[in-house]
């Protein structure tokens, strides 16, 4: 490898050929400065790297240090004004520093000074309207004088009322007189708005001094508890608390195993989800005293104090709602598909049904094993059990009453079937019997229903079915009916005992079968 | 600006204390002068034998035409011959205006340099004072130092603002009172206020029990470091070995040695007595480590117990009961003890503890008020910053009640609070609709003081 030669060097560097003159390489290096050389780049540097100068050297001129920018070039002058409160009556001119820019204006806090607005009176309506035996006008002007005077914050107008010879008021007083001239001020004046602003500010102005004067009793006695009485009142609340835990678990795991071996509902009270906090002791006092005598000793604690005297109102009322009167009902379309739960006892998780269409819960053939007979039955009479055109609830419950006969036939069919085939089975024996006692006599017809007799018997007993069909559907239905309230009334050992009979009688059919 | 209502108009906040007198601009944290309220004077036989003294005087005219006063950092501390240190405040309130003019205009004019003509002036007022008091103080103002607008604020509703509340239960302790003042919606409760001289009894009963001595010490000079010529150093609970300066002993006033040793008294609660966070126990307190303190004349010695035993009489009087023959009697010591002047013929007649004082005061508020007051609690007052008292406070009291201790942990903010919270009050754009006028003092005369400054 011999070195490259100088014109390869100058190939690459693409250079011109030596010879040519260097005058002539001026054109295309005047070119190249022809491009404006851009600021902030040395003559030299640009002409080494000419034209095609990094762009970031285009974007920001290189400084040696950046100058903080502070708020841009603006001076601001601030300028020390006089300025007037709107807000003050006299003429009282206090100095701030204002921008010397900003217009001068109204003081921007005078807004703030509002003042709220009490009612006054004139001397006729109070001797028309506010006479009272225990206030003069004189104490009652004074009254009003100071509520406008500290607005409306009744602790200090309290602190600070001291009518001169008047007897000593309570807070309570003061405020009950005060609401009262308010409302019969309201009452009596010619009422600008609608009915309903004028109710809304009545009752604004509503004040129940008893009520007041009892929860301010039920505080002071609140507060004045010693601490033994506290500890004794949180010692009880965990009791109750506790009871009631294991009461529901107990409860909840009756309930599961009625269902696991049953299958039934327990029908039992569910305990309501949750209280809240320690303030509903007095209602859960109160349930557990209607619940039973158990619980008798723990609500006669003397300690316990609850605020809740509006509470059992509340409780009565919300009870009352929830009993359904047929009346309502029948005003309101209001149609109960099953018999009311009974009224003291709130629904619990299982036995409550969701709203659903009544297309969606067609009733089906009960007992799984009779099923595809029914439904055969129903095939032979044209009736397509698995869709009513129109699934009103009379419409339903004739489906239903159908299907339940049509079950108890296939049931009682079967009874029958029994039956002949014991008297058959008997009948051989006695025939047996008789040729081994005497001499055979001739063999007596078999039984009475052949093969046939099944369906015959079912054709005749649909045709009766047709005829007394609604007469039978609706004793079938109250019966059903009479039946499931009764189970779920019972106690829990009568209500296994019952339903454990139909099981133990069905598997003996089958077993039999 | 707005945004937090905030406009200064360069108004000046006053607030005379027993300890000191406070003023400063409104709108700055921390006040400008602090100026001790005691004061020095000294009645003048001869004429202009007095030199200057520096920046510590001032020439009081009302009504000692012939004395002259010595005010400020140099005026009572400094001692002088035959003069005499007087204290314009009585338990909280002023008890002698003559004074306070000057001291007033020592701290504006002397300390701040500023000139009142051209400031509105708010001066705090305990929650105590009486009507004739805040409108001579508005005279003084208005006729004296020509300002164009006057407030008086009470400290109890300036300490809850100072503390950023509106509804409180101030307890402020202060050198001369302690009070509990129910504030509203930035209103005291005049119902509810209560308020005794409990720190002059923790005074008193500190300096009874530095004076009298013990098995273990002998009873301790409190002879100031102005009365002392030269000391040696000695052990702990030795007798103290130094020369008392004979010539000024002579010529010092009885006056000036109180408030001297008082100062002594002052120095040694502050930095070495406590009270324990849990109710006294002895075996606590022989837990505790004792203190070291040493006193001007040079004796020194470790308080244990003792240094205790102060604290505990804001809470209770037991400490008291214990000795009773000998506070009463205190023979042993200086006649010119101040809790000789005390009560203390029966237990009824002692200023009452700060939980009596809260459980009072909450008392006669309105049940619906109780909660909101005993979780706004500010505890306030250079009395405050007693060693472990705010804890031990909040140990009493929420052994009964449901309790939210407010202290500031900045001792400046708790010394100052109701300077603060005046601060913060004249530098509210919404409050600037109160100020007195000097238009309105004109045409309204004292009575619009009283309507004016609920």
């Amino acid at each position: 490898m011999s070195g490259a030669s100088a014109a390869d060097v100058r190939s690459i560097l693409s250079l011109p050929p030596p010879g040519t003159p260097s005058t002539s390489t001026q054109p295309p290096l005047k070119k190249a400065g022809s491009g404006r050389k851009p600021e902030g780049i040395s003559r030299e540097l640009y002409a080494l790297i000419g034209p095609s100068v990094p762009s970031l050297l285009h974007s920001s001129k290189p400084r040696l240090k950046q100058k903080p920018n502070l708020g841009g070039s603006r001076k601001v002058k601030w300028e020390r004004r006089a300025f007037k409160n709107v807000a003050r009556k006299d003429s009282l001119e206090l100095q701030h520093w204002v921008k010397a820019d900003d217009p001068e204006e109204d003081y921007a806090f005078a807004k703030y000074n509002v003042q709220s607005d009490i009612y006054t009176y004139s001397q006729d309506e109070y001797n028309r309207l506010l006479e009272d035996s225990e206030w003069t006008k004189e104490e009652t002007d004074y009254l009003f004088d100071t509520v406008r005077e500290y607005d409306l914050r009744w602790f200090i107008i309290h602190d600070r009322y001291e009518y001169p010879h008047g007897p000593e008021r309570s807070l309570e007083d003061l405020k009950e007189r005060y609401y009262s001239v308010c409302r019969k001020l309201v009452r009596n004046r010619p009422w600008p708005g609608d009915e309903a602003s004028k109710s809304q500010l009545l009752n604004s102005f509503q004040f129940d001094k008893e009520r007041e004067v009892t929860r301010k009793k039920y505080l002071a006695s609140l507060a004045s508890r010693t601490p033994a009485q506290i500890a004794e009142e949180e010692a009880l609340f965990i009791e109750v608390k506790r009871l009631e835990q294991t009461e529901r678990r107990f409860k909840k795991d009756r309930e599961e195993l009625l269902r696991t071996l049953a299958g039934v509902e327990s029908g039992l009270e569910g305990l309501a989800v949750d209280d809240d906090g320690p303030m509903g002791n007095g209602e859960l006092l109160k349930k557990k005293k209607k619940h039973g005598s158990d619980w008798e000793p723990m609500s006669a604690g003397p300690s316990v104090i609850s605020l809740g005297t509006p509470m059992p109102k509340k409780g009565q009322q919300s009870t009352k709602s929830s009993v359904p009167s047929p009346e309502e009902d029948i005003l309101h379309c209001i149609h109960r598909t099953s018999a009311p739960v009974p009224n003291n006892l709130p629904v619990t998780k299982n036995a409550h049904t969701p709203v659903y269409l009544r297309s969606v819960k067609i009733p089906v053939p009960k007992p799984a094993g009779l099923a595809p007979k029914v439904i055969a039955i129903l095939a032979e009479l044209g009736i397509n059990h698995l869709k009513l055109v129109m699934p009103t609830k009379e419409n339903c419950e004739r489906l239903e009453s159908l299907l339940d006969a049509a079950s108890a036939l296939v049931d009682l069919k079967r009874a029958v079937d029994r039956v002949e085939q014991e008297i058959s089975t008997t009948r051989e024996r006695i025939d047996s019997s008789k040729s081994t006692s005497a001499s055979v006599a001739g063999d007596t017809a078999g039984t009475p229903m052949d093969v046939d007799q099944d369906e015959t018997g079912t054709e005749r007993d649909a045709d009766g079915e047709k005829e007394d069909e609604s007469v039978r559907a609706e004793s079938v239905v109250s019966m059903r009916s009479a039946w499931g309230r009764k189970s779920s009334r019972r106690s829990m050992s009568i209500s296994s005992v019952d339903t454990s009979t139909p099981v133990a009688t069905r598997a003996t059919k089958r077993m039999k079968k | 600006m707005v945004q937090y209502g905030g406009d200064e108009v360069s108004a000046l906040v006053v607030d005379v204390g027993a300890s000191s007198v406070r003023a400063g601009y409104a709108g700055d944290d921390t006040p400008k002068a602090i100026v001790p309220t005691s004061y020095g004077y000294v009645v003048e036989q001869a004429t202009g034998e007095d030199v200057s003294m520096g920046d510590g005087e001032e020439e009081g005219q009302p009504s000692r035409a012939t004395a002259k006063m010595y005010i400020g950092q140099n005026g009572p501390s400094m001692w002088r011959p035959n003069m005499e240190i007087a204290n314009p405040m009585q338990n909280g309130m002023i008890h002698d205006f003559a004074p306070i003019s000057p001291l007033i205009s020592y701290a504006l004019k002397d300390v701040m340099r500023c000139n009142p003509i051209e400031h509105p002036v708010l001066v705090t007022e305990p929650a105590w004072n009486t009507p004739m008091n805040r409108e001579r103080m508005a005279e003084i103002m208005f006729e004296e130092f020509q300002v164009p607008a006057f407030y008086i604020a009470n400290t109890g509703v300036l300490n809850a603002f100072a503390a950023g509340k509106g509804t409180a239960l101030v307890v402020d302790i202060g050198q001369s009172m302690a009070s509990v003042t129910p504030v509203v919606d930035g209103f005291v409760l005049r119902k509810g206020l209560q308020y005794s001289a409990l720190p002059q009894l923790v005074h008193a009963h500190a300096k009874h029990l530095l004076t009298s001595p013990t098995q273990h010490r002998p009873a301790i000079q409190l002879l100031p470091h102005q009365l002392i010529a030269s000391k040696m150093p000695v052990e702990p609970a030795q007798p103290p070995k130094f020369t008392p300066r004979e010539d000024r002993i002579a010529q010092t006033t009885n006056s000036w040695r109180v408030w001297a040793e008082s100062r002594e008294v002052d120095e040694w609660v502050q930095s070495v007595a406590g009270v324990l966070d849990q109710g006294w126990n002895e075996q606590a307190v022989m837990q505790r480590p004792p203190r070291q303190y040493e006193f001007p004349t040079g004796f020194n010695t470790y308080f244990g117990p003792e240094r205790f035993s102060v604290g505990e009489l804001y809470f209770n009087h037991s400490m008291i009961a214990v000795g009773p023959s000998s506070l009463l009697h205190p023979s042993d010591t200086s006649p010119s003890l101040s809790f000789a002047s005390l009560p203390q013929d029966r237990n009824d007649n002692l200023p009452r503890p700060l939980p009596s004082l809260i459980t009072a005061s909450i008392g006669s508020c309105d049940a619906d008020l109780r909660h909101s007051l005993m979780t706004n609690m500010v505890v306030t007052g250079g009395g405050s910053l007693f060693g472990g008292l705010v804890d031990r406070l909040s140990n009493e009291l929420s052994r009964h009640w449901q309790v939210k201790l407010h202290a500031p942990g900045n001792p400046i903010e708790r010394r100052y609070g109701g300077w603060l919270g005046g601060s913060i009050l004249a530098s509210l754009g919404t409050f600037h609709q109160l100020w007195i006028s000097k238009e309105e003092w004109q045409d309204h005369g004292k009575a619009i003081v009283g309507q004016r400054c609920k």
